[in-house]
Formats: C-alpha cells, structure tokens, sequence
C-alpha cells in the first residue's frame, strides 16, 4: 500500500502541468506582530502593528493618529517594555499619554529644539534632529517602540528625507526588533514602510450637545507588505475606532 | 632558612617617572625635569634618553637647554604625590606588609613577601609579576629578593632588572657595592677613603673590634650591613585606596583632544587600580583648573558601575563637549568613585531593554543634539495647573504602575509655546478665531471650563478652558483647546485634539 506522501507526489505530478504544486500548501512566512490594543484596528492590520518594520500613521490634524499611537504605546510599555518619542514638533502631551495609560517611566522622550534655540555650534533644524536622534535610538536597541513624530511638520519639509535614510532606518528596526512608528500627515517612507495607515476627519461624540466626550476616527490601510490583495480595484480595507475624552470614567489603577 | 623574605621595588628618577607615566608621547624622547627657584633651576631628574644625550643631574637650565633634542618639565609634586599612591597600590597587590624605604629622588617599596609561594609562585616569578604589574602602572623598576631587609634594600638600589638573593650569599651579594650604599656621612666616607676602603665587600673583611674602636658603636651595624646579617623591625604602611589622578600640564590647554588624551591614560590608570580590587568605576568626577584660577567641574555618572575605558573615555568626551571649559586648562584631575562590579541576570522571557552603558552614551549624544534638559522621562507633577510636567533622567528598569483604560482616548498636540488668538464671541461662546493671519469658524463650542489655583502667588493661574471645533476656509475640520486667561483676558491656543 502506498504511503501518503507518495500517493500525494504521485498526483502532484500528475497534475503538476496545470496546478504545480496542487497539495502542497504555499509557504507562509509569519510577521512578528504587536497590538495596538484597539480592536478594530488590530483586526485590521491582523494582529498590529509590524515588530522589526517601519509603521506609518498618516493624516491631518484631530484625525486619531497620536490617540492611535499612544494606545500602542500603552501596550507596549504594559509589557514592561521601553520605548522612544522622538517630537520633532515639541508637541507631546505627557498628561494625554498618561491618560492612555503609557507608563511614562517607561519612555524616553526627545524634546527637539527650534531653530531659534540651536547653538551655533550645531545649527540643525527640528527635522536634522529628530532623524538623528532616530539613528541613533536604533542603533543603540533595546527600544520596542520608537515614535518619530513628524505630525506637525508641513509634507514639503519631510518629504525631503532621502528614501536611503528610510531604508537605513528599516534595516536598523529589523536587526533590534524595533517598532518604528512614523507620524506625518502624509506617507514619507513609502516603500521603506511594511504598513502606512490613513486616519481620516472625525466626526465628535457629544453629550447632551454641551460636552464633548469622544470621538470616532475612520482607518483605512493604505499598503501592507507581505499582504495578497485580490485583482478587481477592490478599495483599501478601512475601519472605524473610538476614543474618549481622557476624563471620562471607565479607567482603573 | 629563616623563613624571611622581602622583595624590595625601587624606582630611580621617581619625579621623571611620575611625569612620563601619563605622556606617552615624551617616554621615548630625552626628558629631564627642572626643580628650584625660578632663577636657579637645575636638573633633579632625567631619563635614560636624556643621559645619553650628555645630561647630568645637577646641570642649569641654560646648560640643559644647550643640549639639542632635550626635553624640559618643571617637577610637579603633586603629581608625585599621586604616582606614589599608585605605586604603593600596586605593591600591595603582592603584599599586605610594605614599608617605605625611599631615598632622595628614588621611590622605594619594601614588601614582606614570606608566604606568598602558593599565592604567586617562586620568588623569581614573583618578581616578574611585580615588575609588569609597575611597568603597567608607567614605572620602570628594579626589584630584588633576599631573606635579608636591607640586603634587598641595597641590591633594589643599586642593580637593575630583576636579583633573587639565595639564602647564605647575601654577603656575598653585596661584595662589590659601593660603601656610599650605605648613607654615611662626609665624614666617614673620607675616612674609609683614607683607608682605602671603597666597597661593602672590603668593609666586610674589617676586624668587627678593631673598627668599633676606631670609628664607634655604629660601626658594628655597618659591618653587618655589610655581612648581610643586620636585623630590621618591620614597620608596614597601610595604603590608602584612593582613585584619584593628577596632571599639571606644562602650558596650558585649550584643544579637547589635548586634554583626552591624557584623560584616557588617566582612565586606564583608574581601571587598571580597580580592575585589581574587583571593583567599577561607579563614577567620575573631572576638577580642571583654568588660566585665571578657576575650576571647572564635572561629573560623569554611568548607569552601571563599569570598567570599560572606551565607554567611560566616551562619556568623558562627550561630558567636556556638552561643557566645555571657558579657559584654558592649566591641570586636571580625575577621581573617581568604586562600586561593585553590575551583574545582571539575564533571562530567555525578561522584555528587551537598552544595554545600560550604550543607553549612556545614546542619552549623552541626544543631549548634545537637542540639549541637556531636553531629553528624558516626563514626570507628571503634583497640581492641576494644565499642562505642567517636569523632565527627569531616563533609567531603565524602573517599573511603575499605570492607569488601565478600557477604551483608548483622544491626545493632544500641544503648542509649545502657546499662541496668541484672537476670538470672536457671540452670546458668551467663541463663534470664530484668528490664528496667525487666518481665520477659523467655529462649528462647535464646548464648555468653559474652568480652572485656577495658587491664587496667593505669583504664578497662580485662572483660565477658562474651551473645547473647539473649526473648520478652515477650505472646509477642514479639526478641534482644538483655547484657553482664557481671565488674569490678563487674552486668548491662546493650547493644543490640537488628535
């Protein structure tokens, strides 16, 4: 009696002229993945956010991309892992990520300078300074997470960044498994990133029409690497996630 | 066997020693260094470079300066302080019983080694090991063994390299010395010169009563110095174990590279010192002092105690390069603080965290990036005046507890610093703002809120917080936070809700 494998060769090759490989399932290789801790957003990206890659979070202002990010960062640091934000902008709110549950002791935050504070000994502007401090946190390892945060910086600036420099940056988060998260409001990294996510406008969640209480971002996934999308111009998968006001009630110690 | 043994190091031209061990540019070259008045400098000290260029002790600076290739330092007595301190240091590596026994410019140790055998091995090994462990340290010295104190004394003094004294020849040992080893005075040497009397050997053979006769009690004791035979009582120092290097440059520095390169020598110095006693460098304090007598300090601090001199040599640099001295530097001083070497137990489940030293030399280069207060971890502070925090040191491993949320929530961009606006109100409630030039409709208006505290000082606040939605002349939407401050009735944007 023949074994399986053999009866299974036996109609591979038989078929092999039209379907190669019939029975053999096609290699799959498994991304390494972190949550993001929203639900609708970690079905979407199925599972998270890329470990080893660079994430971009794309969008105009008021469109979730730092309540995103800091509810991956809460996560992040929930594993009593250590992570970087690298604010281009000065523009972190460290009551905000607290608010989200980032423990703060767990991150490094770099404050970059204006141009109107830098020595003359180093006149670099915002952008100079936040990608080398980027470098160089990857460089060093250890950091599960870094952020660099482009969100208020103007797209004719940024899209200055030389795709080799993306690339340097992809290369250094794969050898330290490193989660490179780019905000900006709009793709810079473009192919250098595994996942670029668009946040749209909001719509406001209100009560009784005097306060306001929260707010329902769409997503949509605009590239994922690795990823089969099926012919036809279907559209990008897309989803919708909320966040509440950082005083609202529903937080436990 | 008498179950005595002593190993006796002597450096010669310890004030030119002291100096070179630091300047390893100068150790190949001629030296010799200058002590006396200003007027009447002569030279004190000299390397072998410099004798066979024709220097001699005793020679004026004009004298000195007329020999081509010689190189000049002034003596420095501190930094001879500090040498010695490392040379007793090695020293005690070998043994717990050292006895001072220098004479004029020579630095000179006297080890009771008596039962190091097992320790260290046969006494020629001994020896060797002690002189690599000096050479190390910047000290070319000579070493000799013998069951006797001071047959080891005088053998260190006047032979060079290595001497192993066998028990019973001690007299024989010190046959061709010279009398001179023996420190006596004018008075005595033109004596014993009279009589024809020049080495320990020709003393040795003198009728011990005869000489007493002649030249008194103290002549017994020559005569068995001579013998090989006089007794000591040893009288051990105790080292103190203090990380601490000094340089006195010869004219002042203004160059970083200047500077580093005999701070990494200095470095090597205290690790080596460290090294030997199983301990780190905890941390490093840097003392220079500045044209016009002032003293720049500062302080390097790694997260781990270390002995990596390439990480701290690193940190120095970047420390000195983050601040650096407003003059030139005259001398600089190292001290350092010893800690327990770090061990940490490492585990296959334990999460990825930064390597504690590279972390270091990461932060430091931030900071001279972005600057020194602009780097590290945000601290909430205590009050409900909006938006206050504090920056402090990042440190990893510290584990705090954080708030679980069940539902993520909206974060704010801050706008740093605030930005005037102006609104216009409408039946109490915002209806439009200007912000730099442009105009933004309000679509909706949320609250005031409001909020004050510390009315009794100074920066006390009071404000009425209001959460906006505007939409621009192209039609984007986005909210944000204005902020009354009712003190001074102005307006100011706050931050952006994202």
């Amino acid at each position: 009696m023949p074994s399986a494998a053999a009866l299974r060769l036996e109609i591979e090759r038989t078929l092999g002229h039209r379907f190669p490989g019939a029975l053999t399932p096609a290699p799959k290789t498994i991304r390494e993945v972190a949550p993001t801790g929203i639900a609708s957003v970690d079905s979407l990206l199925e599972g998270g956010l890329p470990v080893g890659a660079i994430s971009e979070v794309i969008g105009p202002e008021s469109s979730g991309r730092t309540s995103l990010t800091l509810a991956f960062l809460a996560k992040r640091t929930e594993a009593e892992q250590v992570c970087a934000w690298v604010d281009a902008g000065d523009a972190f709110d460290p009551e905000s990520a607290a608010a989200s549950g980032v423990r703060l002791k767990q991150l490094l935050w770099v404050r970059c300078r204006s141009e109107r504070d830098v020595t003359k000994a180093k006149p670099w502007t915002r952008l100079d300074q936040a990608l080398h401090a980027t470098d160089l946190l990857l460089q060093a390892g250890g950091f599960a997470a870094i952020v660099l945060d482009l969100g208020g910086m103007e797209p004719e600036h940024a899209m200055r960044i030389p795709l080799a420099t993306w690339f340097r940056f992809r290369q250094a988060a794969d050898r330290t498994r490193c989660s490179l998260v780019v905000l900006g409001k709009t793709a810079y990294a473009q192919s250098g990133a595994e996942v670029v996510l668009e946040s749209a406008p909001f719509r406001p969640e209100t009560v009784g029409g005097t306060v306001w209480c929260g707010c329902i971002f769409a997503l949509r996934r605009q590239r994922q690497r690795f990823t089969q999308f099926s012919a036809g111009g279907r559209k990008p998968p897309a989803s919708t996630w909320s966040a509440g006001a950082a005083w609202e009630p529903g937080r436990s110690a | 066997m008498s179950g005595e043994l002593y190993a006796c190091v002597h450096a010669a031209e310890f004030p030119a020693q002291a100096l070179l061990r630091l300047r390893t540019d100068l150790q190949s070259r001629p030296v010799a260094v200058l002590d006396g008045p200003v007027s009447q400098e002569t030279i004190c000290s000299l390397n072998r470079h410099a004798v066979r260029r024709g220097a001699a002790l005793g020679m004026t600076r004009l004298e000195a300066e007329g020999l081509s290739g010689l190189q000049l330092l002034h003596r420095a007595t501190e930094i001879e302080t500090a040498a010695h301190a490392v040379f007793l240091e090695c020293a005690a590596k070998f043994s717990p019983r050292i006895e001072g026994v220098s004479e004029g410019i020579a630095s000179a140790l006297a080890l009771d080694i008596a039962g190091t055998e097992l320790l260290f091995g046969l006494p020629e090994k001994l020896s060797a090991r002690l002189r690599d462990e000096m050479a190390t340290a910047g000290f070319r010295v000579s070493v000799a063994v013998s069951a006797n104190f001071h047959v080891a004394r005088m053998k260190a003094t006047a032979a060079h390299g290595i001497t192993i004294i066998p028990d019973g020849e001690e007299a024989q040992s010190l046959e061709k010395l010279p009398i001179a080893a023996l420190n006596l005075t004018d008075e005595y040497k033109e004596t014993f010169a009279l009589w024809g009397i020049r080495t320990l050997g020709e003393l040795a053979a003198l009728p011990e009563v005869e000489l007493v006769k002649r030249l008194g009690a103290a002549a017994r004791d020559w005569r068995a110095l001579a013998h090989g035979v006089a007794q000591h009582t040893f009288q051990p120092i105790e080292p103190e174990f203090a990380l601490k290097e000094f340089y006195n440059f010869e004219t002042p520095v203004e160059q970083m590279e200047s500077l580093l390169f005999i701070g990494a020598r200095m470095i090597d110095c205290l690790v080596a010192r460290a090294a030997g006693r199983a301990l780190s460098l905890a941390s490093l304090t840097v003392e220079m002092e500045l044209e016009g007598g002032r003293v720049h300090c500062l302080a390097i601090r790694p997260a781990v105690p270390s002995v990596d001199r390439k990480f701290l040599l690193k940190l120095l640099q970047m420390e000195i390069g983050a601040h650096p001295p407003q003059a030139a530097v005259v001398s600089l001083t190292l001290t350092a603080e010893a800690g327990q070497s770090s061990k940490v137990q490492l585990g296959l489940f334990a999460p990825q965290t930064p390597e504690p030293s590279r972390l270091d030399v990461t932060l430091a280069r931030l900071k001279a990036i972005v600057g020194e207060d602009r780097v590290g971890t945000p601290v909430l502070e205590d009050t409900h005046r909006p938006g206050s925090f504090r920056m402090e040191g990042f440190v990893v491993g510290a584990k705090f507890s954080a708030l679980k949320t069940e539902r993520s929530r909206m974060a704010l961009r801050r706008v740093r610093p605030s930005r005037p606006v102006r609104v216009v109100m409408h039946a109490m409630k915002p209806v439009a703002f200007s912000d730099v030039g442009t105009r933004f409709e309000v679509e909706a208006a949320y609250g005031p809120w409001k909020t004050s505290g510390c009315w009794w000082s100074l920066d006390g606040w009071d404000t009425e917080e209001w959460d906006i939605l505007a939409a621009n002349n192209n039609g984007e939407k986005f909210g944000c936070l204005l902020v009354l401050d009712l003190r001074r009735n102005e307006w100011w944007l706050e931050a952006f809700y994202d």
